[in-house]
């Protein structure tokens, strides 16, 4: 492997690798606060992307706005489920498999929800129409604007979120609800809220998740979905309900992808049709010999 | 379009002959074991690449020809070669046609029994809905990709139902759907049979309470693998004839959609009852055929818009609605009771 691909995967690790972080600890923040390994998380991040796109063609390119953008379209889609499906079926107190099937079919309504809007307004693979430049360029490393958006917005937003919930009190009042929900009704945290709110930060993470993944690549409407795999990787990885073991899991699947498949082909000869096989292959392993995954306890 | 009531009739048969046989295995593994399956498609798939390597492999050497590269310079000739072999040996064609259910019986409960291994064996066993849903998008990543089992993303045609030695295309897809509800029969007298024995009320407690079980010395785990192993050999017979409807394999068919569709057969007709499976199994056919007609019918008429999207967006509200408003489905599991449970009733009774 030359030095100059080596270092071409090392970007590409942190890039994709924050955007599968972002996309992580939202999926984490449900599973811990909710109980709900909710797998319509794809199509929100799908959301994203397309609110990101549409705004993107047609009033403004500024990428700061189209993150906001993003941000809020994903986050008020993600409410609205819980609101019409997630929450009244919660009420019936189901197993979990009906909560993950219900979340399921959530995903597969959104996915063709989208592929009809993307059929109306032909909006099938197109770039978010934001300038990029080549920032820096010498004969090892080439970084363009896309880098410098995708990686920092990534890691501020999830510092962001582990300071949202490690020093605000609704922080404190999700990680109760995580810890022990019956306890937490007990002494009076308003459930209701923090689910809504919890929703909302998921929604709004997986959103902006889904805008950078159109800057960095295109949208169509299996945009989430191609992320999707990686994601849950990253989750198994973290060990479901750790915030940290979740950011950890996401770069080190980014990077398994990316330097280690690159190491693998030029070493051994493996072929790159077989990258998508990684995730796969992470979530088995963890579960045979580490099912806990990052998580210290 | 000319309307032939007999061939929609038949080709109808034929569809929730296949769909039957898909959601008995499910209603299996999930309405009466609880082992949630979310990549029924992989299984199903597996029926349809074991009959990939089949017809371009075992069929050429069961007929005493040379086996000819399917995909690359001598692809058409391939093609030839197998519509012919069934056209003009039916020994050869039903010999292949029991072989390919064999194998992918074979196959997918291997499958099955494997990829479920490592969840299962967890506290957290709703792992395994993470499992087998990363892993049948891994294998339908993988099908697209890799060349010798269905020709990668260009698929395989020319995968002849048994029967294409009859001249007569009537009695030729008549005979096929007999052979369809045949197979489903059998499958459905032996689900029966299972979910009725003693087996079968041992998986019901391990549904139920998976801790008192394991408590009467049942291993949770092991019950689970077996159900697995089942369920997806079915599944996979089913994938044979589904890929031999269509006379055409694609991995694109063995998306999550299909998962999506098994599930809203055995939710909508009712967890746990193989009847209701049969019921969901049904309607969902009809309800599938009835809306891709109307989407042909719209499309004839000049109104230029995908109608599949609205289909599979009706299913997933229908699925929502089922779980919210009526769970157990519209033919819930009966209560079944043993004589001895029954004496005992009794008993009761008259002592007050």
């Amino acid at each position: 492997m030359t030095l100059n691909l080596l270092m071409d995967s090392l970007v590409a690790t942190l890039q994709v690798g924050s955007m599968y972080a972002l996309m992580a600890v939202g999926l984490t923040l449900t599973f811990a606060v909710m109980r709900l390994p909710n797998f319509a998380h794809a199509e929100l991040i799908t959301v994203g992307a397309y609110a990101a796109l549409m705004a993107s063609l047609w009033f403004t390119q500024n990428p700061l706005l189209l993150g906001v953008i993003a941000f809020a379209v994903a986050a008020v889609a993600a409410l609205l489920c819980h609101r019409a499906v997630y929450r009244p079926l919660q009420r019936l107190n189901p197993p979990i498999y009906i909560m993950i099937l219900a979340s399921f079919a959530v995903g597969l309504i959104l996915r063709y929800l989208l592929f009809m809007l993307a059929d109306g307004f032909e909006l099938f693979d197109l770039r978010i129409a934001a300038p990029q430049t080549v920032l820096w360029q010498t004969s090892l490393l080439t970084v363009t604007s896309i880098f410098v958006w995708v990686t920092p917005t990534s890691i501020a937003l999830v510092v962001a979120l582990s300071l949202l919930l490690n020093r605000t009190s609704l922080g404190r009042q999700m990680r109760a609800l995580a810890d022990n929900a019956t306890l937490a009704r007990v002494i009076g945290i308003p459930v209701q809220r923090v689910h809504d709110v919890t929703w909302l930060l998921a929604g709004g993470l997986a959103g902006v998740g889904g805008a950078l993944w159109g800057l960095n690549t295109f949208v169509n409407p299996l945009t989430g979905w191609l992320a999707i795999l990686s994601v849950f990787a990253a989750t198994v990885l973290g060990g479901m309900t750790s915030f940290v073991g979740a950011i950890l899991g996401a770069y080190l699947v980014a990077f398994a992808e990316n330097t280690v498949m690159q190491a693998l082909n030029a070493w051994l000869g493996v072929s790159f049709a077989l990258k998508p096989a990684i995730p796969f292959v992470i979530i088995m392993l963890v579960l045979l010999i580490r099912p806990q995954g990052l998580r210290t306890s | 379009m000319i309307f032939d009531p007999t061939a929609t009739l038949i080709s109808l048969l034929i569809l929730f002959g296949i769909s039957a046989i898909i959601a008995l295995s499910l209603n299996l593994e999930y309405g009466i074991a609880g082992v949630p399956n979310f990549g029924q498609a992989l299984f199903v798939s597996v029926g349809a690449y074991a009959a990939g390597v089949t017809y371009t492999r075992l069929l050429p050497l069961l007929a005493g020809q040379p086996a000819l590269d399917p995909c690359g310079a001598t692809l058409g000739q391939a093609l030839q070669l197998r519509s012919e072999i069934m056209r003009t040996m039916p020994l050869v064609g039903l010999a292949n046609f029991g072989l390919t259910l064999l194998i992918a019986a074979a196959v997918g409960g291997l499958v099955g029994y494997l990829l479920s291994y490592p969840a299962l064996r967890l506290k957290e066993e709703w792992y395994l809905a993470f499992v087998l849903l990363v892993a049948g998008e891994t294998a339908r990543i993988f099908a697209r990709s890799w060349e010798p089992l269905i020709c990668g993303s260009n698929g395989l045609s020319a995968i002849a139902q048994p029967f294409a030695w009859v001249g007569d295309v009537r009695t030729k897809s008549l005979l096929f759907a007999g052979l369809t509800l045949l197979i489903a029969l059998l499958v459905y007298l032996f689900c029966e049979r299972l979910a009725r024995s003693p087996y079968g009320r041992m998986l019901k407690a391990v549904r139920e309470n998976d801790a008192v079980s394991a408590g009467l010395g049942k291993s949770v785990s092991r019950a689970r693998g077996q159900v697995m192993f089942i369920g997806s050999a079915i599944a996979a017979v089913g994938g044979v004839l589904f890929v031999m409807n269509t006379g055409f394999a694609s991995a694109n068919d063995y998306g999550v959609a299909l998962t999506l569709d098994v599930w809203v057969m055995i939710v909508l007709g009712g967890l746990g009852n193989n009847r209701g499976a049969l019921l969901g199994a049904l309607v969902v056919t009809v309800l599938d055929r009835f809306t891709s007609v109307f989407a042909i019918q719209m499309n004839m008429l000049g109104l230029q818009f995908e109608f599949n999207y609205v289909r599979y967006i009706l299913f997933g509200v229908l699925l929502l609605v089922m779980l919210r408003y009526r769970s157990q489905g519209l033919w819930p599991e009966p209560l079944r009771t043993t004589q001895a449970h029954s004496m005992v009733e009794r008993k009761m009774k008259s002592e007050g």
